[in-house]
């Protein structure tokens, strides 16, 4: 029996056992996502009585209807959208500042501005001393303090030096013989050749500093500036901005009137500020896929 | 190569190359200065841990109340000290465990299924967490395990717990911690397992199969140690992170009701440091910590390049 086929294909029944446990696995990390988006979408009475589990009972936006009415979160929605774009050219420009001229091998000094950048990837000050150099420069309370910190990578610069490296050096020096200076051939040779890092960095970027809310709990005290996160912290996490004060008074009579629970509007509002990660994830991830490779590259 | 390249520019232009340095180097000049501003300035930053610092003073000159290792003495004898290591080797060392093992379990598992359309569909669910901020992440968990909310109408459907707000039970905490750090990075930490997985030789599989191996043979004697190097410096960096836990999270999801088993270096310094204004204080706990952790990691590679051959330097 055990040399039946010469090679053995694995007993079926663990096979079966390892695609169930896999199933699950999937199930497990999607179901919290879908189960808060059907709640939401959910009659306000059958979201009430919280027992909507797998499809949604009946339909209704009214959730999303009082939501959209509330200016302090289109607000925060447009503070991070600022700061994501900021931050995000910023970086790819600060990154490629530094990554191009390291790809001179005769460069003076190389060896110090290596260690230059080697030694803040060991060492930090920490939260406090962050904090009193930032206060110190003035830049407490203002939105500036989302994007200027935020703005360079060293990790960033790392990787795209090691990409442009792998860029053939023959194509710099038959630029040169062309009469292109420094910064010509930066734009002209290098650019064009630099999109697919480039890409992997905006995309890091762009959901790092969407989803991040820490360094505006730290220094941005006041409500007009803060992100879209430090908003959802207010009103999700901390309840202390109730629900029902997001939307006007007539909204919130409504909201009374159709037994609408403020776990129902909480989930929308979930769904509405994740809405465009959730979109873009499937375009994503394989920009995160291979920055995690190119990253591994450098180890 | 380098030699023959400095003749070629010289040739050319005999002040070419000193021009071209000083060109390269105005484009790196403003990144330079935002590094040193951001990344070296809080490291003079750190001085205050040896001084009475006031909001306004300067870290140097006059002025200056240095107290030498002051607050490094009050922070180790002060009665949050006990805690603070307590909870942070807890929940750093479960995570150590479970979020550590589960990206290399799950990537052992993805291994196995055949059905590429079907492997593709779990490996992208798999990584959809990580996109997810924090806060929502975090919202989602407290109201599930707020009362009637789905897991624990789930727990007490299925196991009788009683059905209430688990988010200010102490014993919850270090088990809500984990499992949703581990739903959070299991996914994401499993892509290099994964594409190392992937980069090894089918013919060592093939040639295994027909001596005979198993299933679970071919994971022991050609799997693991495809991953080993992978593993080892991961268990490093893990290691070396041990006290520096992951804050944000816990500061979503703590309360007052289970500060004394949720407060860790991270949300003790925001507390005490942002909130309160004791900046010095929290500064020589932060940096007693950092000591501790990059001991660690040196201690980690050592050992590491002794067993397995492999480390970070």
């Amino acid at each position: 029996m055990k040399k039946r086929r010469g090679i053995r294909e694995g007993n079926p029944v663990i096979t079966f056992f390892l695609y169930a446990l896999t199933a699950f696995l999937a199930l497990v990390t999607v179901y919290p996502m879908y189960y808060v988006f059907i709640l939401s979408i959910s009659e306000p009475k059958a979201a009430a009585a919280m027992n909507v589990y797998w499809i949604p009972k009946g339909f209704s936006l009214d959730a999303y209807k009082a939501l959209i009415g509330d200016s302090e979160m289109w607000r925060a929605y447009l503070n991070t959208i600022l700061y994501v774009v900021c931050t995000t050219i910023l970086m790819l420009i600060t990154s490629v500042m530094v990554a191009y001229p390291l790809t001179y091998k005769g460069l003076k000094g190389r060896k110090y501005i290596n260690m230059f950048l080697l030694i803040p990837m060991y060492f930090s000050g920490g939260m406090i001393p962050a904090f009193l150099l930032i206060t110190k420069l003035g830049l407490y309370g203002h939105p500036l303090s989302q994007i200027i910190p935020a703005c360079f990578s060293i990790w960033n610069i790392i990787l795209v030096k090691a990409y442009l490296s792998s860029i053939p050096e023959g194509l710099r020096e038959a630029a040169k013989i062309d009469g292109a200076g420094v910064f010509r051939i930066l734009v002209d040779v290098y650019l064009p050749l630099s999109k697919p890092i480039l890409a992997v960095l905006a995309v890091y970027t762009i959901v790092a500093v969407w989803n991040n809310w820490f360094s505006a709990l730290i220094y941005l005290p006041k409500t007009d500036w803060q992100p879209l996160q430090l908003y959802l912290r207010r009103v999700l996490v901390e309840d202390t901005k109730q629900i029902q004060e997001v939307m006007g008074p007539e909204m919130a009579q409504e909201m009374v009137r159709k037994q609408m629970s403020g776990a129902q509007m909480k989930y929308a509002m979930i769904i509405f500020t994740t809405l465009p990660v959730l979109f873009a994830y499937p375009f994503f991830q394989k920009y995160f896929v291979k920055g995690v490779m190119l990253g591994s590259l450098k180890e | 190569m380098k030699g023959t390249k400095k003749v070629f520019i010289r040739k050319r232009s005999p002040s070419y190359k000193d021009k071209e340095t000083l060109q390269l180097y105005l484009i790196m000049l403003p990144v330079f200065i935002l590094i040193a501003i951001f990344a070296y300035g809080p490291m003079f930053g750190i001085v205050i841990a040896f001084q009475d610092y006031f909001p306004g003073a300067s870290f140097f000159g006059e002025g200056v109340k240095w107290v030498g290792l002051k607050h490094f003495d009050t922070f180790i004898q002060g009665k949050y000290f006990g805690r603070l290591i307590r909870n942070t080797l807890v929940l750093s060392g479960l995570n150590l465990v479970f979020g550590f093992l589960s990206p290399i379990f799950f990537a052992l598992l993805i291994d196995q299924i055949k059905n590429l359309k079907f492997k593709k569909f779990a490996q992208t669910a798999s990584y959809m967490p990580y996109f997810i901020s924090t806060v929502v992440v975090a919202a989602m968990v407290i109201s599930f395990i707020d009362q009637d909310g789905i897991i624990t109408k789930f727990l007490s459907a299925v196991l009788g717990f009683p059905n209430k707000n688990w988010r200010v039970e102490p014993s919850a905490f270090p088990i809500t911690y984990t499992i949703t750090n581990v739903w959070m990075n299991f996914g994401f930490g499993s892509i290099l397992y994964i594409s190392t997985i992937s980069s090894i030789d089918p013919g060592l599989y093939e040639a295994a199969k027909i001596d005979g191996a198993n299933r679970w043979h071919q994971c022991k004697y050609i799997t693991l140690p495809g991953i080993k190097p992978i593993i080892a410096i991961n268990l490093i960096m893990s290691i070396g992170s041990l006290l520096a836990t992951n804050s944000d999270l816990i500061l979503l999801l703590y309360t007052p009701s289970t500060y004394d088993v949720a407060d860790v270096i991270g949300t003790y310094t925001y507390r005490l440091g942002i909130v309160s204004g004791e900046y010095s204080y929290t500064t020589a706990a932060g940096l007693f910590m950092s000591v501790i952790g990059f001991a660690l990691t040196f201690a980690a590679n050592k050992i590491s390049n002794k067993l397995t051959g492999y480390g970070l330097w």
